[in-house]
């Protein structure tokens, strides 16, 4: 079986997988790309979020059958060749993680948000990142999102310099 | 018991293993003749620093990264005496030697009373046991990131060991550009003369090494002249994990990996009667079951190995096996968090009214003092049994080839982690060796290395080949140690204006440190448990001056296994005690605020922290209506937070709105990780007093998942500002004093919105349980 991944086409052995088995793992065990966290296996934290066709999906419950021929994106592809995200770039700016486990799902789950939703408003960010953070990160993963999509936006002037805050 | 006779007793668990007493002098902690060792490109200059080559700095590094920024804030100490980028400074694991245990941690296990350590005033019982458990210590080596220490441990050594190398460096490059050596500098790594000659560290590392400098000419950078120690670098941890690259426990992939699958008992303390082996193995990719017993404190379970993590959690989810409950008293019945805590208040009520439990505090005459008060109030306050659940769950890779056993491991307590998987193993201590990875969150749980004893256990399985074992989220929250559940009955006499005279007060609950160490170090393990500290901090240490006081702890062994979550006895007592002071000021008619201060003359460290935190948060100015304001103040690892919490009710359900913290931390070495840790702070101990608790029926953990346990989110989360007092004292730990004040600051200003007082955590029932409530 080939999946596409972060765009490149990636062979899966069938005697490694089967069609039920999530997402998650295939990305874990099978192709090591590890950036990708198991939290829960229930859909409940969001630490497993990747993008399938642009959207933030919890690939701990994504049977890989379900994701065939469909373009999936990891965090090791949310980088531009040589340039972070801006989001990337917004989390260092603003010192967002601690521990860092939850901040690939996080990141996931931020970028299919801005790309239906170039301007969130916090009631966005609030429905859109229910991704669990045990080590209380959330203010600055809301600050990081704005100053993201205040970048992704360069016909407007930034909201703000990147400054380190504790709101 | 005389306090003096207690802390000895306390002291007395390692006393007997206090060999070679003399062997390291006391401010030897440098390790001169220390554990690294030079090669072809790196040359050591002492226990904690090599130079490289090229010029880098190799620190050792013997704290665990768990989201509190020791990756970063370790190096700034190294960095700032050798004027060196925090960039050219790259970590590499401590090893296993004695030289990289934690003291501050153990010096924080010491009872004493903020009356007695007033940092300057230190009373001389205060400084002789300081310097008795300093030695044993230092002596015991015990290496455990905890107890928010890392900086405090680190604050004279990592210094002193840096400013040694560079005194080493800066004379070899005298001698050999033969000039004076206190006309050399050191700018940004590089040695230089006005006359033009420079070199960076790597050109004099060997010639250095061979030096001797005295201690009269090691300087250690004063703090004026600080370039770095107070400012806010980039953390070095986080570029890797914003782009998937951190290694977390997980993470590791070595060749040939095997993943297995944890399932224990559901009944703690339980194990596997039957296991159907042949049905198992026939599932797909299952190549082995093997059961697992009770080391580490763990509950028996049984796991599966197989190609996958995936394979694994379905085999092992699947299986039939028959449970045997734990020996219990069938007149009692298994373990039910309902009965422990109606046994724990009338533990701690017959204590309090027999004058029962260790009196960790007395001072004045309790008795003459209710005698003779006006009224009494009194409140009985109850706390719930918590997880910890880390994003991560519990995790551990292990090989064991060749009379050797590897481990890579997400630990807090590498010593621990070394000596149960050599216990397992039936090796040496020296011949395992442990690979330390990020971890995805401690809090506290990681502290415990039960998950590695399993690993090891498994990995003697598997001919050699390394496997990786995951537990599934459901046997995280139900076979956590958790935070043990807490009664208190708290009473005050009262004078005529409402003023306190007199503190009776006793908590009951589990000791933790007795349990701890006797899983992790059974050869300490003894019949009768040490007063532990741990069990009363945060409720005999108040600051307040109320003249007659009898605070005591009745430990309990209610049979849950429990350990250390963040903050640990604080993190429910300043719960307990910081709503109560605020009961008190409400019976004397006082605002929140003015009435402490009325009783901080003494410790003008906790007034200014309480002003501080008001004045930001414009205590006394009028609010929205549906809004009001509530303040909590708490010390704990030697650092003083106040909280104040704006609220509101939505539909019955509280909303915080924004928090303002003020904390003196003492000298601050990287004050954005300080704000990170106030507000991760904050936000942990709100889950909590929102959300936290495990229940336990019939032996079992009720909460099982993140949809029956929940925890704060992003849309609940307020703002959360940080205030930070100036101070020049040495400092104090910040990974986990934000927590304890979070769950007073919001039950306070509930009763101020609302009059109702509430004694019992968490606020809000679960859908799921209250549904069954009915």
């Amino acid at each position: 079986m080939q999946l596409q991944i972060n765009g490149q086409t990636r062979d899966v052995p069938d005697d490694a997988t089967d069609p039920s088995m999530p997402l998650l793992w295939v990305l874990r065990d099978v192709l090591q790309l590890t950036g990708t966290k198991f939290g829960c296996g229930i859909a409940a934290c969001g630490a497993c979020t990747v993008r399938v066709d642009g959207q933030a999906v919890r690939s701990c419950v994504t049977p890989l059958s379900s994701v065939q021929g469909r373009s999936i994106q990891t965090v090791e592809g949310l980088a531009g060749d040589k340039t972070p995200h801006p989001l990337q770039a917004a989390r260092v700016a603003h010192q967002v993680p601690q521990c860092g486990y939850c901040q690939s799902g996080m990141l996931m789950a931020a970028a299919a948000l801005l790309d239906t939703t170039p301007e969130p408003t916090d009631a966005q960010i609030d429905a859109a990142i229910t991704n669990l953070c045990r080590c209380g990160t959330y203010p600055r993963v809301r600050a990081a999102i704005k100053t993201a999509a205040a970048q992704l936006k360069p016909t407007r002037p930034l909201r703000g310099p990147l400054r380190v805050k504790s709101t | 018991m005389k306090r003096r006779t207690f802390v000895l007793s306390g002291m007395a668990l390692g006393g007997a293993l206090v060999v070679g007493w003399g062997a390291m002098p006391p401010r030897d902690r440098v390790g001169r003749r220390g554990p690294l060792t030079s090669t072809d490109n790196e040359v050591r200059l002492n226990g904690w620093i090599r130079v490289a080559a090229d010029g880098r700095v190799l620190l050792a590094m013997n704290r665990s990264e768990m989201g509190q920024g020791v990756h970063t804030a370790l190096p700034m100490l190294v960095a700032e005496q050798l004027d060196i980028g925090l960039d050219r400074i790259q970590l590499e694991q401590a090893g296993a030697q004695s030289l990289y245990g934690n003291v501050a941690m153990f010096l924080g296990a010491l009872p004493f009373h903020p009356d007695d350590r007033e940092p300057g005033h230190e009373t001389r019982p205060v400084r002789a046991g300081r310097w008795f458990v300093a030695k044993l210590a230092r002596e015991l080596g015990i290496n455990v990131t905890g107890g928010s220490s890392s900086i405090a441990d680190a604050w004279e050594v990592l210094p002193l060991a840096a400013a040694t190398a560079r005194a080493e460096l800066l004379g070899a490059a005298a001698l050999q550009w033969r000039l004076p050596v206190d006309e050399l500098r050191i700018v940004n790594g590089i040695i230089e003369h006005e006359s033009g000659v420079r070199g960076h560290f790597g050109e004099f590392a060997r010639q250095a090494a061979a030096l001797t400098v005295s201690a009269r000419n090691i300087h250690v950078k004063p703090r004026e002249a600080w370039q770095l120690i107070g400012r806010q670098p980039l953390r070095t941890d986080v570029p890797a994990k914003v782009n998937g690259t951190a290694v977390f426990g997980m993470d590791v992939k070595p060749e040939g990996l095997l993943y297995a699958v944890v399932r224990h008992c559901p009944m703690l303390g339980g194990s596997a009667a039957r296991v159907d082996v042949d049905a198992t193995l026939r599932r797909p990719g299952v190549e082995r079951v093997v059961r697992l017993g009770r080391t580490a404190g763990a509950t028996s379970g049984v796991a599966v190995v197989a190609r996958s993590t995936w394979h694994a959690l379905q085999a092992a989810r699947t299986m039939d096996v028959v449970w045997r409950p734990p020996p219990h008293d069938p007149a009692v019945g298994l373990l039910d968090t309902q009965r422990i805590d109606e046994a724990l208040a009338q533990t701690a009520r017959e204590a309090q009214d027999s004058a029962g439990g260790v009196p960790f505090h007395r001072r004045g005459d309790v008795d003459a003092a209710e005698a003779a008060a006006a009224r009494r109030h009194e409140a009985v306050y109850h706390a719930p049994y918590l997880a910890h659940a880390t994003m991560e769950p519990m995790n551990c890779t292990a090989q064991a080839r060749d009379g050797r056993v590897t481990v890579w491991a997400p630990t807090q307590a590498p010593t621990f982690a070394r000596e149960v998987a050599a216990r397992v193993a039936g090796v040496d201590v020296d011949a395992v060796d442990l690979h330390i990875t990020l971890l995805g969150g401690g809090f506290g749980r990681r502290l415990d290395v039960d998950y590695v004893a399993q690993a090891v256990r498994i990995a003697m399985e598997t001919g050699g080949r390394p496997v990786q074992l995951v537990w599934p989220r459901e046997e995280d929250f139900t076979h956590d140690f958790y935070r043990p559940a807490g009664v208190a009955v708290m009473r005050a006499a009262l004078d005529k204006r409402g003023r306190p005279q007199a503190l009776r007060m006793t908590v009951a609950g589990d000791a933790i440190t007795p349990r701890w160490i006797a899983r992790n170090r059974p050869a300490w393990a003894t019949r009768f448990d040490a007063p532990d500290k741990t069990a009363a901090e945060g409720f005999f240490d108040l600051p307040y001056a109320v003249p007659h006081q009898r605070i005591a702890q009745q430990a309990t062994r209610s049979g849950v296994p429990i350990g250390y979550w963040r903050a640990v006895g604080h993190s429910h007592h300043a719960f307990f005690t910081e709503c109560f002071i605020d009961e008190l000021a409400h019976e004397a008619g006082q605002d929140p605020v003015a009435f402490r201060l009325s009783l901080l003359d003494k410790h003008p460290r906790f007034a200014t922290v309480l002003k501080l935190a008001a004045d930001k948060a414009q205590w006394g100015r009028p609010l929205a209506p549906g809004r009001a304001r509530g303040v909590a103040l708490h010390e704990s690892f030697g650092s003083i937070v106040a909280e104040v919490m704006e609220v509101s009710l939505d539909n019955g359900r509280p909303r915080v709105h924004r928090v303002v913290c003020a904390i003196d931390c003492g000298t601050v070495v990287h004050p954005g990780i300080v704000a990170q840790q106030m507000e991760g702070g904050v936000i942990f101990g709100l889950s909590a007093a929102l959300y936290g608790r495990v229940d336990i029926r019939n032996g079992e953990v009720v909460q099982k998942n993140f949809h029956e346990a929940p925890m704060l989110s992003l849309a609940e989360t307020p703002v959360i500002e940080t205030h930070i007092v100036p101070s020049t004292l040495p400092p104090g730990g910040v990974g986990e004093p934000a927590t304890p004040p979070a769950a007073p600051a919001l039950v306070n200003a509930l009763f101020a919105l609302t009059g109702q007082r509430i004694r019992r955590l968490p606020l809000l029932l679960p859908d799921h349980v209250a549904r069954q409530a009915g």
